[in-house]
């Protein structure tokens, strides 16, 4: 409790301060990862902080930190009846790097979200650099199954909270324990591709065991230790045209324990998740898209309860509608989104799914912060098909530190 | 006159305001959702109760969607994960999750994994497969609204209706299924006592909505209580230690209490409204005799909580045991109802199954009638007479009997 305080206090501090050297900071301060020299890269725009870019505002010698954190005021409604309006700390996050040598160092973040009331560590990792575009990593690390798993920090992102697809279907931020390389190459003279392939201990049990209503791949998540000896692939490839990028992530593994106290219980069960993410700009818009699939094989004593296909989709638009929102105050902006997306969490069934459309304002009075007012809209479908409505206003308020 | 202009204006600007606020405030209701109308949907609270009952209604909502994991205890054999996943927005079941009942003869086959078969098991365990040779009924899982009426109205409500011996000749003879409540349950509870009148099942086996709600979470999920703290386990095949990580028991008798109090004030939906064809529907129901066995309204007496005191309830059920023939007999006993016998179905929430089954309506004891005039049509024994004498309508006078039976 008293560190929720804290890091609201924190971030309401950092709401107050003024308008700050963030862009400044980001271009000084930011440890490039992976970006080539001979590879033409845009300077990194607010919805790009990620991992590799994010603004850290501390640094001691070889040692750099920073986080971010989110407050989060919402009014929610269900079939008309309203839920107790509530003020809580969205989600707070600090990370750290280390210098160990030229070619070495220590990445370390972490992060507390509200919903599910999960403290997750996202990153406890050694990297080492293989050349001037390519790095190995072992550790715990965000896996990079999507595009919103590598890079989801709250300022950065434009509406009040992530999409399904990216919550619940692929369980952002997913955490694993693995090892693996990443790097930048050519696809085309112009056109960059990303490319990152790790061997982790991929989702557990959880998947079933800590399933409520049904599969849960995000129950899986977060596992940092292997339940049965085998471990998972993924791997994502990603073109960047432009300012533009379309990846495809895949991972695969068994997520199942097989031996408990001793006694064989199951077989070995896999679960298989696939997504393709796209970023594009047109007409002054920019255009986010992000859809998963997962096949998951389920025992048969399960079955017909516990879904075996699952799939979610999601599509963003924002735009800047006006920047400096004030003449005399350079870095602030007003922007506007739009998001509609949906999932299923089994295909098998008519119903068992959510369909949301969300709108968002938001002003940023610096580059690092944002103030978002939000409105959602959902269609939840039990198991029968039987439909119930939600919806809600929000007002968030994120920013680094 | 300038004073008076601007403390017009004032006013003009204000009531634009106002109107602007209002088409606003209007306008969120829409983008926020709307509340369906009262008696419109299977979970409602019942008009009347107190803000306290109120809270404990939404802890009981609360923990009747709450869907169990593996790890918090469901299993190791089961039926489904939760109260909500069997009851379709608190009405009846689909025949998706039918439960299948079993026994031999009148021994209920507990060596054999009886009286329920669970098909569903986790990691480590084997579901159930059914004994050759059993007696077998499927049940559909019933609505849950209205139980606190049904609960309400005394047993001397209920054997006022009896006529075991059919003493006045209609060739109806009802009875009440004479239950031995479980042992477990509270002595402060409405269905406890050494033999109580049976009320709420297929086949009025049960006094009581704890044993109701507790038997349902043993056999059904899988969770124990302080009432039922023993596994239920497939006898042909033990799961493996370890494989139900959950400590016993998985649910105290509060969590149970909150579903029992919650079923109590549910309320039934309203029934529709009434229409000079409807009204010959009605005078037709009870032509034909329906009214024999689907008495229209029955009365409870005193209750804890008050808003189920001493009202009418328009349940259409008299509440009793009545063979019904051949046609859906399970030949299975439960309590001490027979094979052929089951207790009257009560008829209110009709109206609105069809919203909640996908379109269908899914009637008797299985779901095998898709509408009001297949159910009629397989019904015997001592509804004979009465699916007699629909049958020998004219086709118009059937379909506005069948209306108004689908609008209550």
């Amino acid at each position: 409790m008293i560190g929720r305080h804290a890091s609201a206090a924190l971030m309401a501090l950092a709401l107050l301060a003024p308008p700050a050297r963030a862009a400044d900071t980001a271009s000084k301060k930011t440890v490039p990862r992976s970006t080539p020299a001979a590879v033409p890269v845009t300077p990194p725009s607010p919805a790009a902080w990620g991992r590799e870019n994010a603004p850290y505002h501390g640094s001691l010698d070889n040692i750099t930190w920073g986080g971010h954190g989110e407050l989060r005021f919402g009014y929610d409604v269900t079939a008309g009846v309203s839920d107790p309006s509530w003020f809580s700390v969205g989600r707070v996050n600090g990370f750290m790097e280390a210098k160990l040598s030229s070619k070495v160092r220590l990445r370390g973040q972490a992060a507390y979200d509200h919903v599910p009331d999960d403290f997750t560590l996202e990153r406890a990792e050694l990297v080492a650099r293989l050349g001037r575009a390519h790095e190995a990593h072992a550790g715990i690390f965000l896996v990079p199954l999507g595009r919103t798993n590598l890079s989801h920090d709250a300022p950065a992102y434009e509406f009040w909270e992530r999409s399904l697809v990216a919550t619940q279907i692929l369980g952002v931020p997913n955490a694993q324990l693995g090892l693996g390389v990443n790097g930048t190459g050519s696809w085309s003279r112009t056109t960059p591709l990303r490319y990152e392939v790790d061997l982790v201990t991929g989702f557990d049990d959880g998947v079933i065991m800590d399933a409520s209503g049904g599969t849960r791949i995000p129950a899986g998540r977060n596992n940092y230790s292997d339940q049965n000896g085998i471990p998972a692939a993924v791997a994502r490839f990603a073109i960047q045209p432009g300012r533009g990028e379309v990846g495809v992530a895949i991972q695969s593994g068994p997520y199942n324990r097989t031996r408990v106290e001793g006694a064989e219980i199951d077989g070995t069960r896999w679960v298989h998740v696939l997504t393709a993410d796209g970023l594009a700009h047109a007409m002054g818009l920019e255009l986010a898209t992000e859809a998963a699939a997962a096949l998951i094989d389920i025992p048969p004593g399960l079955e017909g309860l516990y879904a075996e296909r699952q799939w979610g989709a999601s599509l963003e638009a924002t735009r800047t509608l006006r920047a400096p929102l004030f003449h005399a105050w350079r870095g602030t902006s007003l922007s506007g989104g739009l998001r509609a997306e949906t999932v299923d969490f089994d295909a098998g069934l008519p119903g068992d799914s959510r369909t949301r459309v969300a709108a968002s304002l938001n002003i940023r009075p610096q580059p690092a912060s944002i103030l978002r007012f939000g409105w959602y809209y959902e269609w939840k479908r039990d198991r029968f098909d039987n439909l119930t409505p939600l919806a809600g206003l929000t007002l968030t308020a994120a920013s680094y530190f | 006159m300038s004073h008076a202009w601007r403390s017009q204006s004032r006013i003009a600007f204000c009531a634009a305001g106002l109107v602007l606020a209002a088409l606003v405030i209007v306008g969120c209701s829409n983008l926020l959702t709307t509340e369906p109308p009262l008696g419109e949907r299977f979970d409602q609270p019942l008009a009347g109760l107190s803000n306290g009952e109120l809270g404990d209604f939404q802890d009981g909502h609360t923990q009747f969607r709450k869907a169990f994991t593996i790890n918090e205890g469901l299993g190791p054999i089961f039926n489904n994960v939760s109260c909500a996943s069997c009851h379709s927005g608190d009405g009846r079941g689909v025949t998706g999750n039918t439960l299948t009942r079993f026994s031999r003869g009148t021994d209920l086959d507990y060596a054999e994994g009886g009286p329920q078969l669970q098909d569903k098991a986790v990691p480590g365990a084997t579901p159930e497969r059914l004994p050759s040779g059993v007696d077998v009924s499927y049940r559909l899982p019933p609505p849950v609204f209205g139980v606190g009426l049904i609960e309400a109205i005394p047993d001397s409500a209920i054997l006022a209706g009896e006529d075991p011996g059919d003493a006045n000749a209609d060739g109806i003879s009802g009875r009440a299924n004479w239950v031995t409540p479980a042992s477990y349950l509270p002595s402060d509870d409405p269905g406890a006592g050494a033999s109580r009148v049976g009320r709420f099942g297929r086949k009025a086996a049960n006094s009581s909505l704890i044993q109701q709600v507790t038997e349902a979470y043993h056999q059904d999920m899988g969770i124990t209580s302080p009432y039922r703290p023993t596994e239920n386990v497939n006898p042909a095949a033990p799961a493996a230690s370890g494989a139900d990580p959950a400590p016993e028991p998985e649910v105290s008798e509060a969590k149970i209490s909150d579903i029992a109090q919650y079923m109590r004030m549910l309320a039934p939906p309203s029934p529709g409204e009434m229409s000079p064809a409807r009204e010959r529907g009605q005078t037709l129901f009870a032509g034909a005799r329906c009214t024999g066995c689907h008495t229209p309204v029955m009365h409870t007496g005193w209750h804890e909580i008050e808003a189920l005191r001493n009202r009418d309830v328009q349940l259409y059920s008299d509440l009793l045991l009545h063979d019904m023939g051949d046609a859906l007999a399970d030949n299975r006993p439960d309590g001490s109802a027979d094979g052929h016998e089951w207790r009257t179905a009560p008829l209110w929430g009709l109206r609105i199954a069809r919203e909640f089954l996908g379109g269908d309506l899914l009637l008797l004891h299985d779901g095998r009638a898709h509408s009001v005039d297949e159910a009629v049509r397989l019904h015997g024994g001592e509804a004979t007479a009465a699916r007699d004498a629909y049958l020998a309508l004219p086709v118009d006078d059937k379909a506005a009997l069948v209306d108004f039976v689908e609008s209550r």
